[in-house]
């Protein structure tokens, strides 16, 4: 697991990403954060939805009650157009930071 | 699957967040929680190694509560109580009201029946509390209106409590008085304008100097009058009404000190009144010093002076009375001759103004508020009903651990939202009412105040409108906070509130809609009843065909009293002459106008009566076709002819009543009375004819004795009016037969052309303006109550659908499943009745006074009544009983 400070500033960055084509709940977020990174990060109940609540109340993603026959009503949250704005401001600057430390640490690129 | 609300809630509880929000929070949670769970089992764990997984996302103990602060920090600023706690009103009250605003909208057909009926309510409501603030509330246009009074004479052992002073009397009741800042004499005077423009007559008063200035009233334009123009001689100036100055001189603002022709003389216009001046009615146009000459000042025998005074400050009303008095017993002693039993009475200028219409008022806003009432019933039924619908809502809520205050609170909010729309709408039918009032309001509300709505009128709306709120939404509230939270859950959302107390609410609320629907109708009933009697009330004469006007000729011009005569010979002759028309006469008072012309009489042969307690007789002067004219028919002796003229012995026509009251079972033809001075022989006239009574005053009163006398024998008339007898719709003649008098002489004003109809109708307006106000109130009332008994018949009709089929299945007739349902709506009305006539014997009284030719507790009306809403109710149960034969037995029993 990483280190929490560095989970925590990258956390915003991932969830905006995995919302940005479709909406997601929260369990799938939570999932797809661990399959994708191979399970090297992982959000609990008690560290994910605090980030997604306050995700919402910026107004970068917004939830939703969604039902879906035969299923429980599930929240969904969605990438709102501001959203999208700070998503591409802090990808940019996640690449420049990225490439910054690869400069430095001689850590090339997959 | 474990349970993980409890566990999360556990967590969250430090939070104290909103109820709705920790709700929604638990539930996404659970919902994740289940699925790590899930996914522990599908991946092979045991059941308590995957419950304990799933608890595992819950670690991190401080984070959740810390992290989620941060979010929720505003919420949490202004906590709310969830289950128990401390609680924030405005909060609540926001939530609860957007709340309560979805609601609406999600029930579109409820609400615009609620909303129907609070404005029906409200609305009447605010229509006559305009009427009520704008005559009775609202303080008359002068300065300190508390203290202004009106000083008269009390003539009681004559029948005349409040009778108009005589010039000599308010002389020294002005001089003598101790209590009054100041006095002033005020008599009804109309003028013929001529000069600009067609000639007019105007209303106007004559005044003492100081009136303006005890009203407390600058004038807009100029000046009011000086006491030296108080003088006999010197009182040829005028202020003027602003309408007149408008209408008449185009608002010229420099026309003080200008000319105008009154009356044939020329007077001097010392300044404008204001517009919102008026006094004593809208009416008067005109004001010209009263100027009392000295012989004016020693007469004590003419009585037809009005008085105002201003009381001192802090006199009483009762204190002032105390001193007239002694002022009154003083003149007594000092002037037996005139003012024998003669007192003075003092009544406020506002209680003058108003006085009469006040009960009837009264009674109209009690009225609207049980009509209000009404409505407050029905729109309890409904929510009633609702609440009995939304039990899973209140389950969940209380669930979720809203607590009763709690409900109570959001349930009021939703009532009085309804009622506040209820209000809003309720305006505009108190405005479209008021439009509609102000063509049958009775000129003599009309003329005294500007029925209006103001900022007062609003507020009263807001309170009504605030109250009604609390008072249909406290029962279903109290309901919906009372009911069993586990019934209702585990009873799978089936009704509940179908249990006896739902029951007996809503039946008590039919009862008392019809115990108060059967008061107003009674209230209506009577005054129905009572305007029925009015309306077939002989007036003594034939209404139809009949045209009439007012021509009042100018003393200067027409001093002499030949000059008088030979103008109303003319006029009636070319007038009769005129096609269309029958016959024409003139007469100085017509019938129905409330006019007085009293005189005191002596009957030969009986001893002459003290001064001031002649006998005293309607009297009135008349041309020799006024009899004919009039249809009333002569019923023994001979009417007027054209040989009754000055130089003839004086001859008396006079009334039944008179005839019986002074020669009981005597012929009257040829025996005397004394009019005026007894000692000349010239002034004892002879009865020629006796005809049948004429309502001279209004058709509620017993007539009086009445005489007519020529009118080419007494010079003494003020003014005349002109009837015309027609062959066509008299309004068409109107303009022929002024044109008629204007042939005669140009500058001669008309005024006041009306047919005889309507004068008959004038005079009962006020009667007619209770009796359809009532009626329309009760008529509102009876089809609440209706709708209100149908509702509740239909709602307990379809709760009983499931018992119902049964008994038909078993083999139950049509007939006996309706009485069934009939009977029991019937309980509800009869008992509702039994109330209801009884507060209507207790509360009728208070309208006895408005009433004519019934008493207040009349039986046909009360039986009628109790028998037409009997009637209604039976079919308003009827309808949903004749519904419930028609079910199905197999559908109703699988309707569980």
């Amino acid at each position: 697991m990483l280190d929490r400070e560095l989970k925590k500033g990258s956390a915003e960055l991932l969830i905006l990403s995995l919302v940005e084509d479709q909406p997601r709940h929260g369990y799938d977020i939570g999932t797809l954060i661990e399959r994708r990174s191979g399970g090297t990060l992982r959000f609990n109940v008690a560290s994910l939805y605090p980030l997604l609540y306050r995700l919402e109340k910026r107004g970068w993603i917004q939830g939703r009650w969604v039902e879906k026959a035969g299923q429980r009503r599930r929240r969904y949250y969605r990438l709102t157009a501001e959203g999208k704005k700070v998503l591409a401001a802090q990808r940019n600057s996640w690449r420049e930071f990225v490439e910054a430390i690869s400069r430095i640490t001689g850590i090339e690129h997959a | 699957m474990p349970d993980w609300n409890d566990e999360v809630r556990k967590r969250l509880a430090s939070l104290r967040l909103q109820p709705t929000q920790e709700a929604e929070i638990v539930e996404e949670f659970a919902q994740h929680l289940d699925d790590v769970y899930e996914r522990s089992l599908a991946k092979g764990a045991s059941e308590s190694e995957a419950r304990l997984m799933a608890l595992n996302e819950l670690a991190d103990t401080n984070l959740l509560p810390n992290e989620l602060k941060r979010v929720h920090k505003p919420f949490h600023e202004a906590p709310v109580p969830g289950g128990a706690g401390r609680s924030n009103l405005l909060t609540d009250f926001f939530q609860d009201l957007r709340y309560a605003g979805r609601m609406q909208l999600k029930n579109p057909a409820f609400t615009i029946v609620a909303v129907i009926a609070l404005a029906l309510g409200i609305g009447a409501n605010t229509a006559i509390f305009s009427v009520v603030n704008s005559v009775l509330l609202r303080p008359l246009p002068y300065k300190d209106p508390d203290r202004l009074v009106m000083v008269w004479e009390d003539a009681s052992k004559f029948g005349y409590p409040r009778d108009t002073p005589a010039t000599a009397n308010f002389v020294d009741w002005r001089d003598q008085n101790t209590v009054f800042e100041g006095m002033a004499a005020i008599s009804d005077e109309s003028f013929n304008l001529t000069g600009t423009g067609d000639p007019e007559r105007l209303e106007g008063r004559l005044v003492s100097a100081n009136l303006f200035p005890l009203l407390g009233v600058e004038p807009q334009i100029g000046r009011t009058f000086t006491a030296a123009e108080d003088q006999p001689g010197s009182n040829k100036v005028v202020l003027l009404s602003h309408a007149l100055w408008q209408r008449r001189f185009g608002g010229d603002n420099s026309i003080a000190g200008k000319p105008i022709n009154l009356n044939g003389e020329s007077y001097s216009v010392v300044g404008v009144m204001p517009a919102r001046f008026q006094f004593p009615t809208s009416d008067d146009q005109v004001w010209v010093p009263i100027a009392f000459t000295s012989k004016d000042i020693a007469n004590r025998n003419r009585h037809y002076l009005q008085v105002l005074a201003r009381l001192k400050p802090g006199v009483t009303l009762e204190q002032a009375q105390t001193d007239m008095h002694t002022v009154a017993a003083r003149l007594q002693q000092q002037y037996p001759d005139s003012n024998t039993d003669l007192g003075a009475a003092v009544t406020s200028l506002h209680e003058h103004l108003v006085g009469d219409i006040k009960p009837a008022l009264l009674i109209l806003l009690g009225a609207v508020g049980l009509v209000l009432l009404i409505a407050c019933a029905n729109v309890a039924n409904l929510l009633l009903a609702r609440a009995a619908v939304r039990q899973k809502e209140i389950a969940v809520r209380v669930a979720l651990g809203a607590r009763r205050q709690r409900l109570i609170r959001q349930f009021l909010t939703e009532s009085i939202l309804l009622s506040t729309i209820g209000g809003v709408v309720g305006l505009v039918v108190a405005y479209g009412g008021l439009l509609l009032l102000r063509a049958f309001i009775p000129e003599s509300i009309s003329q005294t105040a500007q029925i209006s709505m103001d900022l007062k009128v609003l507020g009263f709306t807001l309170l009504v409108s605030l109250v009604t709120g609390l008072i249909f939404g406290l029962a279903p509230a109290v309901q919906a906070a009372r009911f069993n939270q586990t019934e209702t859950l585990k009873e799978g959302g089936r009704d509940s509130a179908t249990g006896s107390s739902g029951k007996r609410i809503r039946g008590l609320l039919v009862m008392s809609e019809v115990a108060v629907s059967l008061v107003l109708l009674i209230g209506a009933g009577l005054l129905i009843n009572s305007f029925l009697r009015l309306r077939n009330v002989d007036p003594g004469f034939r209404s139809d065909n009949l045209l009439t006007m007012r021509v009042v000729l100018p003393i200067p011009k027409y001093a002499e009293f030949e000059r008088r005569s030979a103008f109303y010979t003319e006029l009636v002759q070319r007038v009769q002459n005129l096609a269309g028309v029958k016959s024409a006469a003139v007469t100085t008072n017509l019938p129905l106008y409330r006019q007085g012309n009293s005189i005191g009489v002596s009957i030969e042969g009986q001893p002459p009566l003290p001064p001031g307690q002649e006998n005293v007789v309607v009297t009135r002067i008349i041309s020799p076709g006024y009899f004919d004219t009039m249809s009333i028919p002569l019923l023994s002796g001979r009417q007027f002819t054209d040989q009754d003229i000055r130089t003839s012995p004086r001859v008396v026509v006079i009334s039944e009543t008179m005839a019986r009251r002074y020669w009981p079972g005597q012929d009257a033809i040829g025996k005397r009375i004394g009019a005026g001075d007894i000692e000349r022989p010239e002034d004892w006239i002879q009865v020629v004819g006796v005809v049948k009574d004429v309502h001279q005053f209004d058709l509620t009163a017993e007539p009086r004795p009445q005489m007519y006398l020529p009118y080419r024998q007494w010079g003494f008339f003020e003014s005349r009016d002109l009837v015309v007898k027609t062959e066509v719709d008299p309004a068409s003649l109107a303009a022929t037969v002024r044109r008629t008098v204007w042939e005669i002489d140009k500058d001669q004003p008309v005024s006041n052309i009306r047919t005889m109809d309507e004068i008959l109708g004038e005079s009962i307006a006020r009667q007619r303006f209770s009796m359809l106000l009532l009626a329309i109130f009760a008529g509102v009332a009876l089809i609440l109550a209706a709708v209100g008994i149908y509702g509740v018949m239909s709602y307990s009709v379809a709760q009983r659908t499931h018992e119902i089929g049964i008994r038909m299945a078993l083999g139950a007739q049509t007939g006996a499943v309706l009485k069934l349902a009939v009977s029991y709506g019937l309980k509800l009305v009869v008992g509702g009745i039994v109330i209801g006539l009884i507060a209507a014997f207790a509360l009728t009284r208070v309208m006895s006074t408005l009433l004519f030719g019934v008493t207040a507790t009349d039986p046909t009306t009360f039986t009628l009544i109790s028998l037409l809403l009997i009637a209604v109710a039976a079919i308003a149960s009827y309808i949903p009983a004749r519904r419930a034969t028609k079910v199905n037995p197999i559908i109703a029993l699988r309707y569980e």
